[in-house]
């Protein structure tokens, strides 16, 4: 069963423009002038129930704001999107209980307080009773051996323990998709080691449907069973990891791959 | 210090406890209280650094005693209908009310999460983002205002002496009408940041309305100023906020608190659809523009 349908699915952004000097600033505010910028041209994939896929492309190729409306966070200008069956425009309050988002590089835990205390507050937010609330910290705690500093403010943990705090602030209304955006940011080989486990292991054992957008080649090729490339709004590519690997030359890196793609599309930044 | 700060959170625990078992509406509520005790659990770790505010405001009060001192001349005069005990009263309780409740978080927090875009990942939290910022507030000025309130009250009778005709059985509608204006406060600073949907920077705008504040109604009563210019002071919310509960401190009366409590209901329930509405535009153009 399909977890995530997108259909042509487009965003076009007003951008103010202003020429460069005071006259370019006196004009700005005379005659604004601006300029539209398609983010997202027509995009379509599914995403099936228990899969664990990798959006990726270079920066400004419209992932974020993909996500933002899968989300329910940007109304997309056309197309059509369903998220577990709702659409995220119109049910986004509905669809906030059935969703979670670990974003890498923005803080969700409050850091004056103890993740027990975090995990509490979320439970709260999404109208769990207190004991069932408990039972989870109980379970993800675990799964996420978060005992040893479970009660220790968030502003005191290293930056590896504060992202499995946030996968648990993230998991504790048990989400039937998880949107990751960056997750192993900022961390060093082994904490990534131990996030990817996670992650595996969660999707395994709470059966997560996984969206995944990251710039490391690492957390695509060790966790991803699918991936959909986008490049300037438009997806350049939607196939099996192992079918990706098999139609290029043999002994070439993921990363390799994933730069010619973005090279034979006119871009070579990120990865 | 530790001690407290535990018994205060197991009472709201409790009160949790008891929301979690209630109604759809007290169910509603529960995740609003769950904000506020962490934010209450949060400012417990720092109540030292609030108290290191009392200086600031024990030096202003001083100044002011010494000023309305030096102005009454004669015992028994008035000023504008105050007598000396009560106009330094008035200011002692208009002055905890401001230091004790200031709306950092809600002036500041709505404009940076609107600004740096983080307004984006909290509209698609199961909570309402205006209740959200006012729960935290709550959680704030209800930590530090019982504090300051402590010491207004030490310095009052200590260096000013009894507040005639001052009734303790007023107490709890003080109370009230003191809870009103800070909230009526919040709304209309919260309403003042939202603006940042639309505008580059509300500090401006938020600067002005909190110096209207601070001279209307905090440092003088509305009495002071001219008569002319009394009805329109009147008409603004500042009546409700400061100037109306310290004067129910300081000159009890059941006609004029009625009135000042219809004044703050009237402001509380315009200040909430101009939050909504504003709000409500605000988040459209966030969901069609991406802020």
């Amino acid at each position: 069963m399909e977890a995530i349908r997108a259909e042509n699915l487009s965003k076009t952004f007003r951008v103010k423009r202003k020429e460069k000097g005071i006259k370019g600033s006196v004009k700005s505010v005379l005659h604004p002038q601006a300029q539209e910028i398609k983010a997202v041209d027509g995009v379509s994939f599914t995403v099936e129930e228990g899969e664990i896929l990798a959006f990726i492309g270079p920066n400004g190729a419209g992932k974020s704001t993909t996500i933002k409306m899968l989300t329910g966070i940007l109304y997309p200008d056309g197309g059509s999107l369903e998220v577990l069956g709702l659409n995220p425009t119109k049910r986004r309050k509905q669809l906030a209980y059935e969703i979670g988002t670990v974003f890498g590089q923005k803080e969700q835990l409050w850091t004056h307080l103890t993740p027990y205390d975090n995990f509490r507050f979320f439970g709260a937010i999404y109208d769990i009773p207190e004991k069932e609330t408990e039972r989870r910290i109980k379970e993800l705690g675990e799964l996420f051996t978060l005992g040893a500093f479970i009660d220790t403010p968030v502003r005191g943990l290293s930056l590896g323990q504060r992202i499995r705090c946030e996968f648990v602030a993230s998991l504790i209304h048990r989400p039937k998709v998880l949107f990751l955006d960056e997750p192993t940011i900022g961390l060093d080989p082994v904490v990534k080691g131990t996030i990817r486990s996670l992650i595996r292991q969660m999707n395994k054992e709470l059966h997560t449907t996984v969206f995944l957008t990251s710039h490391d080649v690492g957390d695509i090729e060790k966790l991803c069973e699918r991936i959909v490339i986008i490049n300037s709004g438009r997806v350049v590519l939607d196939d099996s990891m192992t079918h990706l690997k098999d139609i290029h030359t043999s002994g070439m890196s993921l990363e390799n791959i994933i730069m010619d793609i973005y090279q034979a599309e006119g871009r070579s930044e990120a990865v | 210090m530790t001690g407290q700060s535990g018994q205060s959170g197991r009472m709201l625990l409790g009160l949790t406890k008891i929301l979690g078992k209630c109604s759809l509406p007290c169910r509603w509520m529960r995740k609003y209280i769950v904000i506020y005790r962490s934010v209450v659990m949060e400012n417990m770790q720092y109540m030292a650094n609030i108290a290191m505010g009392f200086v600031s405001y024990f030096v202003l009060n001083f100044v002011f005693m010494n000023l309305w001192n030096y102005m009454y001349g004669t015992s028994g005069e008035l000023i504008a209908g105050y007598g000396k005990e009560q106009m330094i009263w008035y200011v002692m309780i208009t002055e905890m009310i401001w230091f004790g409740a200031r709306p950092a978080v809600v002036a500041r927090q709505a404009a940076i999460d609107i600004r740096g875009g983080n307004i984006a990942y909290m509209v698609n939290k199961p909570y309402y983002y205006p209740f959200y910022i006012l729960a935290k507030y709550t959680g704030e000025w209800s930590v530090q205002l019982p504090m300051y309130a402590a010491l207004a009250a030490v310095m009052g009778t200590t260096m000013v002496g009894k507040l005639p005709g001052f009734h303790v059985t007023a107490v709890p509608v003080i109370i009230l009408c003191v809870v009103l204006g800070i909230t009526i406060n919040a709304v209309f600073k919260l309403c003042i940041g939202l603006f940042s949907f639309w505008i580059e920077d509300t500090h401006p705008f938020q600067w002005l309305y909190d110096k209207l504040i601070l001279v209307v109604g905090v440092i003088f009563p509305i009495e002071i100023f001219p008569e002319k210019l009394q009805p329109f002071f009147k008409l603004t919310p500042i009546y409700t906020v400061c100037y109306g509960p310290a004067k129910l401190v300081v000159d009890f009366s059941p006609g004029k608190c009625l009135e000042i409590l219809c004044a703050q209901f009237l402001y509380l329930a315009l200040g909430s659809v101009l939050i909504y509405v504003v709000y409500r535009k605000g988040v459209r153009k966030l969901y069609v523009n991406g802020g």
